[in-house]
Order: structure tokens, then C-alpha cells, then sequence
């Protein structure tokens, strides 16, 4: 970082690990980290649904655990390990099990929401949970148009509780 | 909703990090930026200058010094939940942050965060209010401590001054016999409280004792002396604790959400439920 | 970009007559009637930027501050400010229902009471804000858009930019949802092409939420007063309603008018009730203007309908089923005309009624036994019966569109097929549900089915999608398509079979002679690539290609009311009835749904997980309006008092239940294949029915809401209410 420029011409350099890959890029102090994947990297897979951290459709995993992209900076993703709705699936395009239980589940409509569930589920869902459980783990996720059902349904599964 | 433009520091220690505060008068310390980073997307908070102090391993801590639980401004709020230290030495810290945000908020967000944030609505500052918490504060001159009775003065305003940084908060022991509990009311799961209570109390053999914080239903988190010599007294009517909360809280808040007399009922109600979990009576 | 840079851009058009016009521009000058109005644009490298000269620009605006009219009351009083001076009022709509009988009825009846309803105001968010893409490149103009009626959106945009339609291209590619809010066709569509083509370069606009609680369409903020005759057996003799809605500013294309004109006509649903007479005014006020919103006027009328019915029980001491058994609606009453002229073909009223009468007494039961240990917690069961119009005419909507749509197929030399509609994909399963249909219609896999749609270069013209009616347009056409390639097919195959046309079958996605099983048989490759490329293979006379265009509407759907104002505006009726089983918290006025039941009847089901996915994905959204959302702003100041996700309350998954399902297939006589909509349906229910079982638990205290949204306030000064009295 140099000194002498304004604020409003600022590029911090940042190095982070997206999806496996290594990115380096020159990034403005304010840029989400939601802009930086979608507009930077194109990876668009990642939606923003409220950029104030309650819908959760931006939900990407930060050194593995499961945060809102839209509440933190990309500045603040330097070193960082990123995992996005892209780098779920196999290389060849084999769904993940996550992603495989949502589509055996109808666990979509539109679909907006969906890389924001998935991504929560693969970062915070623990074996052996139960439905009151998942259904407060998601809780900071909104969808609109399944009213949940098949998503929990899918999610129980994944728990591996899935009631006989 | 994007931010306003600000510049950006990562220090590498407290001194740079205070430095760096004392050197733009509209400076502000992130960590997580769960409380911050919404309020400047909004542009309702428009910082010139952001002092990241999330990589300072000097405020990365959770320990028992002197019979106090401390937390460095470093910890992050996922850490302190799932801390076996916190989880022995201040179960209202772990009992408070499960009803904090999201688990994907908790995973970035900070304990001294949200505690420097003061949003009257959450729930760490009643833990810190009814536990008589320290707040340690480093500015360029020094060192001082700050009592949780002193450092919430109305919404979203703290004791914490320009060039001010929370590095740690110390929050005294669970003595023997005690029990806590966090109790609160909000629409959705997940949302911040309509009305909530923490309470550390003892019941026991000896005179039931409690040390009750409230949030939700005031400008600042409520210390709530009334109720607490009421329960001391061992034996008390719904009116009576209806009386002593309303001296509690005089001026409820009152909003879109919720008007001030229905956030007094469930505030009686949520302190009836928390005085039961910590083995009370009813 | 202002008001005065768009001055050769045209204005809406008022296409409805019954409406005053509000001459709607796409930038407003000179008044701005509500907070959210757009008045600038500003185009900028990205995001931030635009931002920031947004932020610079407010803070050089100049305002005189006018008195905000912002409640039907104001609205209505003769001090009133007026919104639209010229018009002499605040009323768009005023409709006075004239029936001297229903009247008469009235004063006949042994008792009478009045009452006012109130829905209050939503927003049906889609999780997708809105966006729009434009690019203006050799002449043409293409438009990429989160919206549900591409054709009608390219028709607005040509007319308003002084395009011919042919240059216009809009492409909706996997809309994030619409719920209604995306079929209106907005002014920032029409600020960013004109933007596009000033400027020659792509212009991008994506929503953001903060923009999206104010600019797009709000909906629901009825209230109706209701004057109700009955004795005391119970029975309701005749019923006045007048419908008064607040449709904010109005300044929206289409307006949002009718779906007031809707809850009067659907709200006596699944009852046999003649004696109803509805008025209906729509008041403008400096709020966000209302628009469509999944259930489109219903869920307001259903449980209006439904607590007058349970007010009635409780004044006569029976049971609200004991009301509600003599009129629901028989079998031998279908067709069954209802008093604002909806002929209901079909359906399975009484039956899905008794069902759930069934499934909800034994959850109260089970229900019950869970909290019997706890005096705090008072459970109720709540019921609901309804209609849900499908298939509307859009033209007491639009003013201007009515009601068919279209499909081509185009068979691929491979023997494919490449299915073209004019229904819309937002997320309902559109796309999977003409697949299975064309390829069941044209005897094909389901992977030889290529499905086009949201495209106006590729897709022929058609309404999109909306009204609960894509199933059935969508079938209508295709059905209609695949017969007359089957049928030049079906001769192809019978030249290469050496047998006549009419003997030829096609089983399993070969053609064979009828009665020859086993015997020599065609392929669809092999007709088709005769039929298209191998020309020489076709028997003299017959021309090359395999493909066909065609459009549907159903016949009997009317556009126009009759001069007694009664109008057949849905060809085909599905219906439903809702059980909730709540558990209230008398200590925090939590309500808690236990459990929930849909029957439902939707004529033939195409797709079941389809059909599932929109019934409980509907009761989500009838349970936020229920119990959750809400939209109020500042009477005095007209300042939004929400504003963001903090304040809307969408419910999470901890909120909304398990929705459990049963269905009964009373298939449209008149629809092909029997098909009914379903995409509305699920959303109209639960006001009705989670109000009734609030007040079913609190019984003891009196209670009888009026007003949604029911909250652990309302109950907690219910409570209070009653100690007070006693």
C-alpha cells in the first residue's frame, strides 16, 4: 500500500485460494467479497440476495466454515481459503451429495436461493442432527418459493436422521 | 447498497491498530464486520478509515485470569460458543451466543464486537451489564478499564471514545452452585430480541441470588436491580415482579416491532422462564 | 439522467377504462407521489461509483415537502390533497354494486351485524430483485430481464421507445422467482434501454433490496366492511362488501387495481352464497404503487368470507363447520355460477371440505394431548374452504392483453423435437412440465424434447407467466401443435409403412400399422429426416417440414362484463381446503403451527412434485401475510418504516411448518386434458384458516381478529383486553 494516493483510488493487494485456485487481484477497501467472486472472478453461482446479511443467498465457506460474503470485505478475504458454489461439485460435474439430495429432494424452484443452502450445509451441517436443529441451522437462509419443506427433507438426509 | 468510499489498515499490533485510530477521527475498528459492514452497505455508517484488527494474534484469547474469563477482540463468536474455557468458567457467554445472529454470522463475528457495537437489542452486552464485566480499552495514551455499567449510554453509543479500541472484555467466574440462562423473544429465529433476559443465579441451600441483564426493551442494556432484590427476598407475587420490573425499565421501548407494554409482559415472562432454567422456582 | 432526458420516450398508456388515468412517465418530473418513485438515473463504470454520484446528486435536490395522503381515510375525506388533481378525487376505481335483492335480503333477515376487514400491505419478493440488461447493437435493441412476461415486456418497450417490435429482443433467462411482482413492466426497464441506446454501450441495472422494498409493486392493503344478515340456525341470508383498496401512487404498468375487482369475485369460493353484492374503490396514496401478487386479490377475499362465517357461529353457538356444511358447494350444482359471474365448471368442494375436517380433528386431538400438561398453551384448529381462479383473462388487468397463448414444435431432422411456448419459467417448473407434456403429446422420450421459452426471438408470442394459468395455455397449444405434426407424420409413416395414414400408430416412439404388433415399424428419426432433409422420401404432393404453430384460449373465458357487471373472467376453477392446528403461548402470544393440511384438487395432475412444490411453497408465503409481513409507513411524514430484511419479516424455515397434502382430480371438463392452475392456490388458505384457529385457542378470551397480520401482540392485548373486561 502506498500512501500519497486518495482514498478513493486505494488497490490492496490480495492473494486467496478460490475453489482450489490461487487468485491475486488489486481491490478497492470497500469491494464485497460478494462483488469480488461474482464480478472479479465471475463466479456468479454466488447470489446476493439482501447485502445486509439476513438472506443468506450469499453464503459462501471462508477456511471452511460457512459465512455471508456480502458482509465481508474482499480485503479481508486475503489469504483466505474460499469455497464456492462452483467448487462443490466433482471437476467432471458429478453433483456433490449435498447437491445430489437437492435435486433428489425437489429442494428447488427458482433456484435463487439454492448455492446459499448448500453452501450452508456444507459448511455447518453435522451428522446426527436433528430436524429442530437443522431447521435453526438454516434459519439464516430464505427461500420463497418451496416453503422449505423439501429443503429440510433433503437436509434430514444428509444428517443421516432421516426417520424410517 | 455498497459502502462509501474509506481506506483500509492492517496493523500489526494493538500499538499500529491504536495509532492508526487516533490518526482520522472518522476511523473505525472492524473485526468481523457483521454488526458494521450492513450499516455501511446501507451507507448509514460511512467510516474514512477501517483499522482490521482480525489478525492480531496478541487479542486472539480466551483464557481465566484472576478468576475472570477473558476474551480478546480477536475471539470470534463461534470460538467462544464451542470454548470448553468459556464453557466451564461463564455459561451465560456460551448460553448468549447460540441466540447471536446465525451460525454463519457467529463464524465471522467477534465477542468484543458486538459488545463495542451496542446494539441494545443484543445479547452480549446484557451478559456483560449482568455480569459486571470489564471492558479493557487501549487508545495511543494507554490503558483503562471501562464497568459494564458504564459503557452503554444509548443505542449504538458506547463509552468508547475517538481513537478508542476494545481489546478484551473479562467477565467474572461462575462461582460454585451457579446457574445461567439467556431467555429471549424475537419473531423469527435468529433475529434480534423483542425482549430478552440473561441471569446468573443461585438457588440452592442459602438465599436465592441473581444477577439479571436485560435487553430488547430499552435505549441500553438493562441491569435490572429491582427484579434482582426482589428474587433475593425469596419469595415474591406476579405483581410484585410485574412492579419491580417496571422499575426496572421505566420506558420500554416502544416500536414497529413491538409496543413497550407487550415488551414488559414478555420481559416478565422470559425472567419467570430464566429464573426456572437456573433452578429457581416455578 | 432526469425527467426532462427522457422526454421523447413515450408515456404509458391508460388502457383500462373503468380507471382514471395517472399518465405514468418513466422518470417523474415535477411531483413524486411516493418515496421509491424513480426520478434519476445515473450511469456509472460499476456499482460503487453510481452509488456515490447518487448519494452527491440527493444532496443537491431541491424538495418542496406536500402532504402525504397516506391512509383510505385521508384519502377519502374532502380535505383530502389530491394525488391527481384533474380527476376530482382519490378514487381510480369506484364500482357500486346495485342489487335491490341482496338488499332486500338483508333487511329480511332476523339479525344483521357490520364489521371491517383489513389485509394489510405486502410485497411478494421474489429472492431475485429485479435486473435488466440492455444492449442496443446494429439497429437492435435486446433487453435481458428477471421478468415473467417477456412478449408483453418487448410490445411495452417497442411502443415506448419508438422501436418496431421486430427490433426488440428480450430474453428472461431463469427467473428468480416472480410471485406477480415481475409481471408489471416498470420504469427503470425502459430508463436502462433508452440509457443503452443513448449511449451505445450495455447498460446493467440490478435491484438492490433496499430499492426493491420501495420500487417494486406492493399488493394486498384491502380493507372490507361488510354488512352480514343471519338467523339463528346459522344461516348467512345476504351480504354487502365493500372492497376499498389502497393501491398507492398507481403510477405502475399494469395497474394494480384488479385484483380488488377479484376478491369480490372469489370470496363466497367454494359456497353456494347468491346473495352477494360487492362494490369495490381502489384509493391512490403516496405509497408505493400495488400490483400482482400470487393469489391476486383471493387470500383478502377468502378470509373475509371466512371469519363473517365464523363471527356468525359464534353469535348463533354452533360449530363453523355446522355454518359452513349447508353451503358448500355439490357435485350437482357444477357448472355453479357465483354472484360476480365465475362459473365454476368443477371440483370437489364438499369433499375436500369433509376431508379436512377430518385430518384437522384428529391433529386437534393429537395436538391437545401434546400441551395437555401445560395451562399456558391454548391449541385451536381453523378451517378454510376456497376457489382458486385459473386461466384469467388479462384483460381486466391489462386493458389491453386478454387471455390465449402459444407454442410451436419444430421436429428435428433427428427425429427430436424443439417445443417453442409462450408461458414463462420463474422458478414454478415450467420448463419440466411442457417437456413431459410434449413429449407425451408427441410420443417422444422426454430427452429427444428440447424446450424453449422467455425468449422473444425464439419463442412465439405469448402472456407469460401469471393467473395460474400456464399449465393449462401451455397443454392447450402444444396438445393442439402436436396433433398436426402427429398427423403429417403419422402419412409419412404410412408411405414408408406401404399402409394407409388412419392405420398407423405411434407406441413406444415408433410409427407401426394398427394390429400388427411386432410387424415393420418407423422410427421418429427416420420420419423425420425424411420430412426434412430426405424430401425426396415423401409421397408426391406432400411438401417438406415437420412443424406447427398454434395458439389457445379457452372459448368460454370473457373480457368484458355484462351489463349487470358480472363477467366468467377464470376458465377453470381449482379448489382446497386448509386445517390449521396452532398451539398459542398465552405468556409471549407465540403462535405455533403444528400442523397444517392442504386437500386440494387441481383437476388432472401433470407433474406431482411440481404441483406439491406449489401448494406448500403457497402456504409459506399465505402464512407470511398470515402472520409475519407487513408494510407500514408514516402517516404523517410517508417515510417507509421498513427498510430493510430487519423489518419485513420474510418467515425461515423455523417458522413455517410441514405442510402435509391430499389431493382429489376433478379434472376441467373444458381444459385439455383436464388440467386446472395450482400456482395460486396455496397461498389463499392460510390467512382464513391460521385466524380461525387462533381464535378457535383463545376462545375463552373472546377474541375475533379482523385484521391481519395476527401477531403475539395481537393476541397479548386480547389477553389483556379480556382481564380487563372481567
Amino acid at each position: 500500500m502506498t500512501s500519497d494516493t486518495t482514498a478513493e483510488n486505494r488497490r490492496v493487494p490480495i492473494r486467496l485460494r478460490v475453489n482450489g485456485s490461487t487468485e491475486s487481484a488489486a481491490v478497492p477497501p470497500r469491494l464485497l467479497l460478494s462483488d469480488f467472486l461474482r464480478e472479479g472472478l465471475g463466479l456468479t453461482g454466488t447470489h446476493v440476495g439482501c447485502e445486509h446479511g439476513v438472506c443468506g443467498a450469499c453464503t459462501v465457506l471462508i477456511d471452511g466454515t460457512a459465512a455471508r460474503s456480502c458482509l465481508t470485505l474482499a480485503v479481508q478475504a486475503d489469504e483466505a481459503d474460499i469455497t464456492t458454489i462452483e467448487g462443490l461439485a466433482e471437476p467432471d460435474g458429478t453433483l456433490s451429495t449435498v447437491q445430489q439430495a437437492f435435486a433428489d429432494h425437489f429442494s428447488l424452484q427458482c433456484g435463487f436461493c439454492t448455492a446459499g443452502f448448500l453452501m450452508s450445509i456444507a459448511g455447518e451441517l453435522e451428522q446426527g442432527m436433528t430436524e429442530p436443529e437443522i431447521r435453526e441451522l438454516l434459519s439464516g437462509n430464505l427461500c420463497r418459493c418451496t416453503g422449505y419443506q423439501s429443503i429440510v427433507e433433503a437436509a434430514v438426509e444428509l444428517a443421516g436422521t432421516r426417520e424410517a | 447498497m455498497k459502502p462509501a468510499v474509506f481506506d483500509y489498515v492492517r496493523p500489526s499490533s494493538v500499538q499500529d491498530a491504536v495509532s492508526a485510530l487516533a490518526s482520522d477521527p472518522d476511523a473505525k475498528v472492524i473485526a468481523g464486520g457483521q454488526s458494521l459492514v450492513p450499516l455501511m452497505n446501507f451507507r448509514l455508517a460511512s467510516p474514512t478509515l477501517l483499522v482490521d484488527i482480525s489478525r492480531l494474534d496478541e487479542l486472539d484469547f480466551i483464557e481465566v485470569r484472576d478468576d475472570k474469563l477473558c476474551i480478546g477482540a480477536g475471539v470470534r463468536q463461534r470460538e467462544a460458543e464451542r470454548s470448553v474455557v468459556a464453557a466451564r468458567s461463564c455459561a451465560l457467554v456460551a448460553a448468549a451466543l447460540r441466540w447471536v445472529g446465525h451460525p454463519q454470522i457467529r463464524n465471522r463475528g467477534t465477542v468484543c464486537g458486538s459488545l463495542a457495537h451496542g446494539d441494545p437489542s443484543s445479547e452480549l452486552p446484557a451478559v456483560a451489564v449482568a455480569t459486571d464485566a470489564e471492558f479493557i480499552v487501549r487508545n495511543r495514551t494507554g490503558e483503562r478499564v471501562i464497568a459494564a455499567r458504564d459503557f452503554y449510554l444509548a443505542p449504538f453509543w458506547t463509552a468508547l471514545e475517538e481513537g478508542d479500541l476494545l481489546t478484551e472484555v473479562r467477565l467474572p467466574v461462575d462461582t460454585p452452585g451457579i446457574q445461567s440462562s439467556v431467555r429471549e423473544y424475537a419473531r423469527r429465529s435468529g433475529d434480534f430480541a423483542i425482549a430478552g433476559v440473561a441471569i446468573r443465579g443461585t438457588s440452592g441451600d442459602g438465599t436465592p441470588r441473581a444477577s439479571v441483564g436485560a435487553f430488547g426493551v430499552a435505549s441500553a442494556p438493562v441491569r435490572m436491580t429491582a427484579t434482582e432484590r426482589l428474587i433475593e427476598s425469596g419469595d415474591y407475587s406476579q405483581s410484585a415482579l410485574d412492579d419491580a420490573i417496571a422499575t426496572d425499565v421505566p420506558s420500554p421501548t416502544s416500536d414497529g416491532q413491538a409496543d413497550g407494554t407487550y415488551r414488559l409482559e414478555l420481559l416478565g415472562e422470559l425472567v419467570i422462564l430464566a429464573l426456572a432454567d437456573c433452578g429457581g422456582r416455578r | 439522467m432526469t425527467a426532462d432526458d427522457v422526454d421523447d420516450v413515450g408515456t404509458y398508456p391508460d388502457y383500462i377504462v373503468i380507471n382514471k388515468p395517472v399518465n405514468q412517465r418513466p422518470l417523474r418530473g415535477d411531483v413524486v407521489r411516493y418515496v421509491g418513485a424513480p426520478i434519476a438515473a445515473v450511469a456509472a463504470t460499476d456499482r460503487y461509483a453510481a452509488e456515490d454520484a447518487v448519494e452527491a446528486l440527493a444532496a443537491t435536490l431541491e424538495i418542496d415537502e406536500l402532504s402525504p395522503v397516506m391512509t383510505v381515510e385521508q384519502a377519502t375525506s374532502d380535505e383530502a390533497p389530491l394525488l391527481y388533481p384533474e380527476w376530482g378525487d382519490n378514487k381510480v376505481v369506484d364500482l357500486v354494486g346495485d342489487r335491490p335483492e341482496v338488499r332486500a335480503a338483508l333487511d329480511a333477515a332476523p339479525h344483521r351485524f357490520t364489521e371491517t376487514y383489513v389485509v394489510q400491505r405486502q410485497t411478494p419478493l421474489p429472492m431475485e430483485t429485479r435486473g435488466v440488461v440492455a444492449e442496443y447493437r446494429d439497429g437492435r435493441l435486446s433487453v435481458w430481464v428477471s421478468h415473467q412476461s417477456p412478449h408483453i415486456a418487448r410490445t411495452t418497450y417497442a411502443m415506448l421507445l419508438g422501436l418496431r417490435e421486430a427490433d426488440v429482443r428480450v430474453v428472461c433467462p431463469r427467473v428468480g422467482g416472480g410471485f406477480g411482482g415481475k409481471t408489471h413492466v416498470y420504469s427503470e426497464e425502459i430508463v436502462v434501454a433508452h440509457l443503452a441506446m443513448k449511449l451505445g454501450r450495455p447498460v446493467r441495472w440490478i435491484e438492490d433490496r433496499a430499492e426493491h422494498l420501495v420500487a417494486s409493486v406492493h399488493a394486498r392493503d384491502q380493507r372490507h366492511v361488510v354488512d352480514v344478515g343471519y338467523d339463528d340456525e346459522g344461516h348467512i341470508h345476504a351480504m354487502r362488501c365493500h372492497v376499498i383498496c389502497d393501491v398507492g401512487s398507481g403510477e405502475v404498468f399494469m395497474a394494480g387495481t384488479c385484483p380488488s375487482l377479484v376478491s369480490g369475485g372469489v370470496m363466497t369460493g367454494s359456497y353456494d352464497f347468491p346473495n352477494l353484492e360487492v362494490s369495490t374503490t381502489c384509493v391512490v396514496t403516496n405509497k408505493t404503487p400495488a400490483g400482482a401478487y400470487r393469489g391476486f386479490g383471493a387470500p383478502e377475499g377468502v378470509f373475509v368470507m371466512e371469519r363473517v362465517i365464523e363471527r356468525v357461529a359464534r353469535l348463533v353457538g354452533k360449530d363453523p363447520n355446522d355454518v359452513r356444511a349447508p353451503m358448500i358447494l355439490q357435485q350437482s350444482q357444477m357448472p355453479y355460477t357465483m354472484p360476480g359471474g365465475g362459473r365454476i365448471d368443477s371440483g370437489s368442494h364438499q369433499q375436500t371440505f369433509e376431508r379436512v375436517i377430518e385430518l384437522g380433528t384428529e391433529a386437534l386431538q393429537r395436538v391437545q394431548a401434546r400441551f395437555e400438561d401445560d395451562p399456558k398453551v391454548r391449541v385451536g384448529v381453523g378451517y378454510t374452504n376456497y376457489v382458486e381462479p385459473c386461466v384469467p383473462t388479462y384483460f381486466a388487468t391489462t386493458g389491453h392483453w386478454a387471455g390465449y397463448d402459444a407454442a410451436t414444435i419444430r421436429i428435428e431432422p433427428d427425429g427430436g423435437a424443439t417445443v417453442a411456448v409462450g408461458v414463462a419459467e420463474i422458478g414454478q417448473g415450467m420448463v419440466v412440465t411442457t417437456r413431459m407434456l410434449a413429449a407425451d403429446a408427441l410420443g417422444m422420450n422426454l430427452d429427444d424434447v428440447a424446450v424453449v421459452m422467455g425468449d422473444t426471438d425464439r419463442a412465439p408470442y405469448g402472456l407469460g407467466a401469471w393467473g395460474s394459468r400456464g399449465a393449462v395455455v401451455m397443454a392447450g397449444s402444444v396438445v393442439k401443435a402436436a396433433e398436426v405434426v402427429l398427423d403429417k407424420a403419422r402419412v409419412i409413416a404410412a408411405h414408408k409403412l406401404e399402409a394407409a395414414a388412419a392405420d398407423v400408430v405411434l407406441e413406444d416412439g415408433a410409427f407401426t400399422v394398427r394390429g400388427s404388433p411386432g410387424g415393420t415399424a418407423v422410427t421418429w428419426a427416420e420420419v423425420a429426416t425424411a420430412g426434412v432433409i430426405r424430401t425426396i422420401e415423401l409421397p408426391k404432393g406432400l411438401e417438406g417440414g415437420l412443424d406447427a404453430a398454434a395458439t389457445y384460449e379457452p372459448y368460454a373465458l370473457e373480457h368484458f362484463p355484462d351489463e349487470s357487471g358480472r363477467i366468467h373472467a377464470a376458465a377453470t376453477w381449482s379448489n382446497a381446503a386448509h386445517a390449521a392446528v396452532v398451539a398459542v403461548d398465552l405468556r409471549s402470544g407465540h403462535i405455533s403451527i403444528e400442523e397444517y393440511f392442504v386437500v386440494h384438487d387441481c383437476g388432472t395432475i401433470i407433474h406431482p412434485n411440481v404441483v406439491e412444490g406449489q401448494i406448500v411453497g403457497g402456504v409459506a408465503q399465505g402464512i407470511a401475510g398470515a402472520m409475519y409481513e407487513n408494510l407500514p409507513y408514516d402517516p404523517e411524514t410517508g417515510q417507509p418504516q421498513f427498510a430493510s430484511f430487519m423489518e419485513y419479516l420474510v418467515p425461515t424455515m423455523s417458522e413455517i411448518p410441514p405442510v402435509q397434502t391430499e389431493h382429489f382430480e376433478s379434472p376441467a371438463p373444458e381444459m385439455p386434458l383436464g388440467i386446472k392452475g395450482v400456482g395460486e392456490a396455496g397461498t389463499i388458505g392460510p390467512p382464513a384458516a391460521i385466524t380461525n384457529a387462533v381464535c378457535f385457542a383463545l376462545a375463552d378470551y373472546h377474541l375475533d381478529i379482523t385484521e391481519t397480520p395476527v401477531t403475539p401482540m395481537t393476541i397479548r392485548a386480547a389477553i389483556r383486553g379480556s382481564k380487563d373486561r372481567t
